[in-house]
């Protein structure tokens, strides 16, 4: 099996524009990803070493532009480690409502910029929305935009596949 | 080529200001205030209506993918700007027309494609300047969602402030 973790480090490097890819090792029976750093000690978990890469793309404006947005970003970096690994089909339905109810009134996860957030959930979520039926993505009508439009973001989606989202509802009757 | 557009300032064509902002980059056009609304091109063309303002601008500056990336696109945008010509601008009774661009929005981030386009402009346009818009607006959440999103971004905020503070 390859390491879902190493393949989103490294599409996240392509879309941050570094020039030189890392080399990772994992560690442990999760396979947790570790980047050997040349100044200082290692730096273990997916969620550090990205934001590593963020700074070291010099891009800071991706993991928030005032303190509350901070907040947020590290908030939903947390939820796509903490509730998006090791998801059950049950908890699925779970995170897929809640994450719907949140992005009503938001084209992104932490406002209206793009963050780490959108990019790390993106990356989580795409199991999820593969399994999904066409009735199903329209239920979910908030988190299915939210999603087409990241994955249709510049350069973002690399090792995944497009997802077919249609862009126009047909079940119009069904509340959500 | 240096393009000039006058604005008449007690109706101010949010659209083709927005247009204008966006295409600077590629294309010189100057921003003049007078009596009224008006594009020179040159001694012999002008256009004095918004939309075709817009639309000559996003011609002029094919890069910035105003007009969307294909003809499929490019059909879209001139079905938002007639609908915000026809359905938008002074209209009463906006309810039947927000809940036709709410259901098209809940998919959507844009318009139009997965960019913003002239459609964006020329309806956002249109709202903003719309007094039934406010009130409205609550009921239609994906209108909403799109409508502030929009005027978060530069040159949104700012031609918004400059121009829509002078109408009472």
């Amino acid at each position: 099996m390859t390491n879902m973790a190493l393949r989103e480090l490294a599409s996240l490097e392509k879309y941050l524009g570094l020039k030189k890819p890392n080399k990772y090792s994992t560690q442990g029976d999760k396979k947790v990803p570790v980047l050997q750093n040349n100044n200082g000690p290692p730096l273990v978990g997916l969620v550090t070493i990205a934001c590593h890469l963020v700074k070291e793309a010099q891009r800071p404006e991706l993991l928030g532009d005032s303190a509350e947005s901070r907040a947020v970003v590290q908030q939903w970096l947390e939820y796509s480690v903490t509730k998006l690994n090791s998801c059950t089909k049950e908890d699925s339905k779970t995170v897929l409502k809640d994450l719907n109810v949140y992005l009503q009134d938001k084209v992104y996860l932490a406002g209206n910029q793009i963050t780490l957030a959108d990019i790390l959930m993106y990356y989580g979520i795409h199991p999820l929305i593969l399994d999904l039926t066409i009735q199903e993505k329209e239920q979910y009508v908030n988190v299915t935009r939210w999603f087409d439009h990241i994955q249709h973001y510049p350069s973002i989606r690399h090792h995944l596949p497009v997802i077919v989202v249609l862009r126009n509802r047909i079940y119009t009757s069904r509340h959500h | 080529m240096a393009l000039n557009l006058t604005i008449n300032t007690s109706n101010p064509p949010l659209g083709a200001l927005l247009a204008a902002e966006h295409v600077k980059s590629s294309v010189q056009v100057s921003v003049e205030e007078g009596k009224d609304t008006q594009l020179l091109v040159s001694d012999s063309v002008q256009f004095s209506d918004s939309n075709s303002i817009c639309r000559y601008l996003a011609r002029v500056a094919p890069a910035v993918g105003l007009y969307g990336a294909n003809m499929m696109e490019q059909t879209e945008v001139d079905h938002w700007l007639e609908f915000s010509a026809r359905r938008l601008c002074g209209q009463p009774g906006l309810n039947i027309t927000l809940g036709e661009l709410n259901k098209a929005l809940s998919l959507r981030t844009f318009l139009v494609g997965h960019a913003l386009t002239l459609a964006d402009l020329s309806v956002w346009a249109a709202l903003k300047g719309h007094n039934e818009w406010p009130i409205q607006g609550e009921s239609f959440s994906h209108v909403n969602r799109w409508f502030s999103f929009l005027s978060s971004q530069v040159p949104f905020t700012s031609v918004g402030k400059k121009y829509t503070t002078k109408k009472a």
